[in-house]
């Protein structure tokens, strides 16, 4: 698992590459919580290539969800595949976050 | 005319005034700043509070007016104004409350314009009271004379500010007498606005009302006579209608529920065309078993132990919709309005179509 993390104006982008699975996630978690720096900002998770996603990759997702939330920015979720979406969706997700 | 022109005994207070004029700069800021803290305490929102200081200007054209009448500064009352301005009349009286409880109110030269009008007349309306902070309140021995100043706090509403405000610039004080015309204008429209005042007052009460109905009912179960909007929404779901499903839902997998807003369901019912809250409820009686097994069925074969409360009235409505004929249309558009619209929404449809079609409830 690979976080690739680019910052252009004020907008972060963590490109996610691979699978979210617990131990990638434990893995990542640090990553993550630097992300959450950036948090009063815009936060784009690109999506477009992550193959997975499990419980703990979801945890990562809404812990920098609330992050935004306290501080006033917002996280996009973009380019999600339809298997990562199904996942969004039937773990009531999906509204949780903006979707492009 | 100039300062120069003030006799003795004015040029004396003046400079009472002038000696005193960082007390008065220091109270002008610091008690606008509690009487703020004190609203808040007291579920007060107001819609402004002014401050100022008596200008040297204007008190030496009061003095060179009316000098004669005082004896000291501390006889002058106006030279510390707080203006706060409520949006309802109602508050205007809490908001004296308030002042009540927290100063001493010289009741011989406080008014209440309110009460200065004949029946057939309209006009500037404000309550003005006189005050002076008391030693129990606040004391600094360096500044005794803090507890001796009193100040003016005037009350009133956004629209009596307004009309003052503009009363003002068309002729109050202007020292030239406009045509009669225009004074009757200016009192048809405080008329008015002291009806706008009261339809303001009317309404929030009749709202508050309505919402202590409906928290009523909502808490007796009768259901079906409380029409579905935005308030009865709000207090339904403080009854957490949806939260026995949900714990069901999340007992699948052991999962931790992450509470979310609900309100975005509320479009939603509106859309599958339900009326009262008597409709969800029975949604819920009757769509339970079936949002349980689609749930069953999506995260019993997966790992997934985290979940948002939205699973639940998510699932009533796909099973809703479904049963009742809705279809992949019906589902990419429960989508849209929960999630925004979106091409993937369309994907997420057929996914469900599909995962629903062999479940139990889909053959009952």
């Amino acid at each position: 698992m690979e976080i690739i993390i680019t910052k252009e104006n004020s907008v972060v982008t963590a490109a996610l590459v691979g699978r979210l699975d617990t131990p990638a996630s434990l893995e990542v978690a640090g990553q993550f919580e630097s992300l959450k720096a950036e948090a009063s900002g815009t936060i784009v998770l690109d999506c477009a290539s992550l193959e997975y996603i499990s419980s703990s990759g979801l945890r990562l997702f809404l812990s920098l969800r609330k992050a935004a939330g306290e501080k006033g920015g917002k996280v996009i979720v973009k380019d999600i595949s339809t298997s990562i979406r199904s996942v969004f969706m039937m773990t009531g997700f999906l509204n949780l976050f903006e979707i492009q | 005319m100039s300062i120069q022109t003030l006799d003795s005994h004015s040029e004396e207070l003046l400079q009472q005034y002038r000696n005193l004029l960082p007390v008065y700069t220091q109270m002008a800021e610091v008690i606008p700043q509690r009487l703020k803290g004190f609203f808040e305490e007291a579920g007060l929102i107001v819609a402004a509070l002014e401050h100022r200081v008596k200008t040297e200007g204007s008190l030496a054209g009061k003095l060179r007016l009316k000098g004669s009448k005082y004896q000291s500064i501390y006889d002058i009352t106006d030279l510390v104004g707080i203006r706060v301005i409520t949006f309802y009349i109602d508050d205007v009286d809490k908001v004296a409350s308030v002042l009540e409880r927290l100063f001493e109110i010289d009741w011989d030269n406080s008014i209440d314009k309110r009460k200065a009008h004949e029946i057939d007349s309209f006009g500037y309306l404000s309550l003005h009271y006189i005050c002076r902070v008391p030693e129990s309140a606040y004391f600094d021995p360096e500044h005794p004379e803090l507890n001796k100043i009193r100040f003016e706090v005037q009350m009133r509403t956004l629209l009596q500010h307004a009309w003052a405000n503009m009363n003002h610039d068309t002729g109050y004080k202007s020292g030239v007498e406009i045509p009669k015309v225009y004074v009757r204008h200016m009192s048809r429209i405080a008329g008015m606005l002291e009806l706008c005042d009261d339809e303001f007052s009317r309404i929030r009460r009749e709202l508050a009302e309505y919402r202590r109905r409906v928290q009523k009912l909502v808490a007796s179960g009768n259901l079906s006579d409380v029409a579905l909007d935005g308030d009865s929404f709000r207090s339904y779901l403080a009854i957490k209608p949806f939260e026995r499903l949900t714990r069901r839902i999340a007992s699948i997998n052991q999962a931790e529920v992450q509470e979310v807003d609900m309100s975005a369901f509320l479009p939603l019912f509106q859309a599958m065309r339900f009326t009262t809250l008597g409709d969800i409820d029975k949604l819920i009686k009757d769509y339970s078993d079936a949002a349980y097994q689609i749930a069953c069925f999506q995260i019993g074969l997966t790992d997934l132990d985290i979940l948002s409360s939205s699973v639940a009235p998510q699932n009533l409505c796909t099973a809703f919709i479904l049963k009742n004929g809705g279809g992949r249309i019906g589902l990419k558009l429960m989508l849209d309005q929960l999630n925004g619209e979106s091409e993937g929404n369309g994907y997420m449809a057929d996914f469900l179509v599909e995962q629903c079609k062999d479940l139990p409830f889909m053959n009952q």
